[in-house]
């Protein structure tokens, strides 16, 4: 494999824990433009965890996770209860604010003569846990694909769960959700929490990967996309919104000559399956249909005289 | 190929799990001027590399320019291209073929008896390329 190949494949294990993340509010019917400030936090968080404080990398990742979820619980206890068009402004405002916020913010410390740490606008560089610790990048690529492969385990357990089903019926009617006793708040809360802390582990392989982050690399731009991706690949499955990077950074990207138009092309896409299949290509029915493939349905019981009982 | 990819990962995974200042390797410190060619978008950039500590010229290293837009990350995967090295010692040079005008953070990969990462900013414009200006940072003395 050669490096092109792997930084393509990197990519889109990374983009693909930001695509899950807002997958994840999607199914409780929450559309956020906000999951880039989560996956900033845990870039931030988990960088100055292993540049500055010395801390292992897993650790770090965890830190990240961690400030990432909490900042998600926080920022979601007031507005989630906000619905619709409302919310999702509230997220994009404060995906902005923590844009900004890192482009003040300064913290930096002397290590082997050389300042590092972040440095406002001017970014925050040496983050090199993976050169230091001679990590080549084929081992990156695997820990990344071993952590969303550990995710999308996570996924296959979480929709067959109790509360799995309660999100998927927040997301569907969230009022009947509500009068069937189930306590919306607290699952919308408990659903942003693991959306931040899923962004924020990618945002920590972000940050070990190019060993370099920068406010602006947290632009709404990367929000929209995350978002996008689960409209396209589909809310049937945690499969859907890799499938949408799939399209997105794997299929646009190979074909060079339309790189240059990725933009227009991936807006047509979204624009067009909005319009003929709202709920993705990998939708519930599509996911229903070939789950039956696979699962034999149970034998009509009988009364020992071949009727039906 | 299975225990092999096995055999990374759990490298991998005991890797992550050692302390982040056990090793302090040399540093590598780039300058990086670029000016346009007569094919539009394409880019030839002079890459001088240095110890950050010492100043002293890094001569003998595999350089690969790979560059990714800082605004829209992720998202463009320029193939990397290996640098020649010219006659002045820890000086080498890349042709770049981008797919956009903006800016581009070049990720200049070394690898051989320095394995690093160093990572610049470039604006890249019709007939120029400087290095990117600061973005603007809020501030009340603009009010």
């Amino acid at each position: 494999m050669d490096d092109y190949m792997i930084g393509v494949l990197s990519n889109i294990g990374i983009v693909s824990f930001v695509a899950l993340s807002a997958y994840l509010l999607l199914l409780t019917g929450e559309i956020s433009f906000g999951q880039q400030a989560f996956f900033a936090i845990g870039a931030y968080a988990a960088g100055i965890a292993t540049a500055l404080w010395g801390w292992p990398l897993a650790l770090a990742l965890a830190w990240g996770a961690v400030s990432g979820g909490g900042a998600a619980v926080l920022v979601g206890i007031p507005t989630l209860r906000l619905r619709g068009l409302y919310f999702s402004i509230a997220t994009l405002a404060f995906a902005e604010m923590v844009r900004i916020l890192f482009a003040l913010f300064r913290y930096q410390v002397e290590i082997d003569g050389e300042l590092v740490g972040p440095n406002g606008a001017e970014g925050f560089r040496s983050i090199r846990y993976i050169f230091d610790r001679n990590i080549d990048a084929v081992q990156f690529l695997l820990l990344i694909y071993s952590l969303l492969v550990a995710v999308l385990l996570g996924f296959f357990f979480l929709e067959r769960s109790r509360t799995g089903v309660v999100f998927r019926m927040i997301g569907e009617d969230e009022t009947l959700a509500g009068l069937q006793g189930i306590s919306v708040a607290r699952h919308k809360v408990l659903a942003a929490g693991i959306a931040g802390a899923l962004a924020g582990v990618g945002g920590g392989l972000y940050a070990h990967l190019t060993t370099y982050v920068e406010p602006r690399i947290f632009d709404v731009m990367l929000g929209v996309h995350s978002l996008a991706y689960g409209l396209i690949g589909g809310l049937g499955t945690a499969l859907g919104p890799l499938l949408g990077v799939l399209i997105d950074v794997g299929l646009l990207e190979s074909i060079r000559p339309l790189a240059g138009y990725r933009m227009i092309i991936f807006g047509g896409i979204v624009a067009l399956l909005l319009i003929v299949r709202p709920r993705g290509l990998l939708d519930e029915r599509l996911v229903h249909r070939i789950g039956r493939l696979f699962v034999r349905s149970p034998p009509a019981k009988t009364d020992g005289r071949g009727k039906p009982a | 190929m299975t225990a092999i990819n096995l055999a990374y990962a759990l490298a991998a995974a005991v890797a992550a799990c050692l302390p982040a200042i056990a090793f302090a390797q040399v540093r590598a410190k780039a300058d990086v001027a670029c000016r346009p060619t007569p094919t539009t978008l394409q880019y030839d950039c002079v890459i001088t590399l240095t110890n950050s500590r010492t100043n002293e010229p890094l001569s003998d290293v595999t350089l690969t320019v790979g560059a990714d837009m800082p605004s829209m990350p992720m998202m463009h995967n320029v193939r990397p291209v290996k640098a020649a090295p010219r006659e002045e010692p820890g000086s080498y040079q890349a042709r770049l073929m981008l797919e956009m005008h903006g800016d581009w953070m070049l990720q200049l990969n070394l690898s051989g008896p320095l394995r690093d990462r160093v990572v610049t900013i470039i604006r890249f414009e019709p007939g120029r390329a400087t290095l990117a200006a600061e973005p603007e940072v809020p501030s009340s003395r603009k009010h």
